[in-house]
């Protein structure tokens, strides 16, 4: 479900100048569309992840921008990986080099 | 649920400050943001959650200390964590490949393998294209650069390695059709077709080729130029060679995969003079009495 900004402040209960600052900081990247930013669930799952790691566990401005930065390494590499194990069970063994030679 | 106090792991007289300490202990192991990968973390870390939630509101804490209100229900109901969108799509925008691109830049196997494991399935990789393109012997053998006209215009390099033989395919990456998405293009598939050359006839790595020489070198010995697919080179004929004698150019046959050449096998045919010679037959008349042989089977 797409939220307006709104309603986007709404669900995940941050302030409107909150939320200012962490587009600043690209945190959240909210769709851009003509009717203004629209937010997915991903974005409130992240807006609170956000918030517990500033309220649960301290975390300034600093930290979170380079907590953000592993966690969003962290998950490119799960995906790959888990692309890598479809591909190797739905294709087999790894493709040969760049010149092939078939006999 | 349990004790909040046990969860946590404190005394019940612990302070604001010990309670707080003792949750982000606790959270930083098992909050389910910063262990993606395990999935009994988020009901203990809810446990956690809960019972801080309840420790650190000081009202509640003195209303459950009386006795008044119990841990249940405490757990807490967070929304859906973060991973769960993280870890599922393609469309995730915050995704950083970071952590891993070098791993994608190599020419290894793996690499192409992690390649292509990044398109995503909506995206397709592009079909390959399938050429066939003549070559002659010669660049068979010794490898070559040469251009493939496409049939929608524009041209294609191919390098040719060296010892390919008929009907081998050459692939090359990316130049196929495109791709959709994040998909790659497809790859060139082309396949080799050697030419003849009536010269020589290749066998496995050696290449065979039948050369006439002069009944004055089959007899006498001498050095004679004999064809390559390399180029010329000379070649000692022994004294008393025969037709049918076999010769053995080292390495000049073709490049064996994993390094090294096949040998240029040549089989000497002896050629007597094109017209007859007056002279040879004199000399011969006067020789084949005294010298005969019988160079077959007796029927």
């Amino acid at each position: 479900m797409k939220l307006t900004r709104q309603q986007f402040l709404t669900r995940s209960g941050i302030q409107g100048q909150t939320l200012e600052l962490w587009l600043e900081q690209s945190w959240l990247l909210p769709e851009d569309t003509p009717a203004g930013p629209m937010f997915s669930d991903i974005d409130t799952a992240r807006a609170a992840f956000i918030r517990d790691l500033q309220r649960d566990f301290g975390a300034n401005d600093d930290s979170v921008g380079v907590i953000l930065h592993l966690v969003d390494q962290l998950h490119g590499m799960r995906l790959a990986l888990s692309l890598l194990r479809q591909h190797m069970q739905d294709d087999g063994p790894a493709p040969s080099a760049s010149t092939e030679r078939d006999h | 649920m349990k004790n909040p106090y046990e969860v946590l792991g404190v005394a019940p007289a612990a302070s604001a400050d010990e309670i707080q300490s003792a949750y982000r202990k606790l959270a930083k192991k098992l909050h389910p943001d910063l262990n993606p990968g395990d999935a009994g973390a988020e009901d203990r870390f809810k446990e956690v959650a809960g019972a801080y939630d309840l420790l650190s509101d000081a009202a509640k804490r003195k209303r459950f200390d009386a006795g008044e209100i119990d841990a249940s229900g405490a757990e807490r109901q967070h929304q859906h964590f973060y991973r769960d969108y993280a870890a599922r799509n393609h469309e995730n925008p915050y995704t950083s490949r970071s952590g891993f691109s070098d791993f994608m830049d190599g020419d290894d196997a793996f690499a192409e393998l992690f390649r292509r494991s990044q398109r995503s399935r909506a995206s397709r990789p592009g079909a390959d294209r399938h050429f066939r393109l003549p070559i002659s012997f010669a660049d068979s053998i010794a490898g070559a650069s040469t251009r493939l006209t496409l049939p929608e215009g524009g041209q294609l390099d191919v390098k040719i390695p060296p010892g390919l033989t008929d009907g081998q395919t050459i692939r090359l990456k990316g130049k196929g059709e495109p791709g959709t998405g994040t998909g790659g293009p497809g790859d060139a598939l082309i396949e080799i077709e050697v030419m003849p050359d009536p010269r020589f006839t290749r066998e496995g790595d050696d290449i065979l080729i039948d050369l006439p020489v002069s009944l004055g070198d089959a007899v006498l010995g001498g050095k004679i130029r004999v064809p390559t697919a390399t180029g010329a080179v000379t070649m000692s004929v022994p004294k008393g060679s025969n037709s049918g004698t076999m010769l053995r150019l080292k390495g000049k046959g073709a490049p064996k995969r994993g390094g090294g050449s096949g040998d240029q096998l040549v089989k000497l045919v002896v050629v007597l003079p094109r017209t007859p010679d007056p002279e040879l037959e004199a000399f011969v008349a006067g020789w084949a009495p005294a010298h005969s042989y019988v160079p077959r089977e007796e029927a």
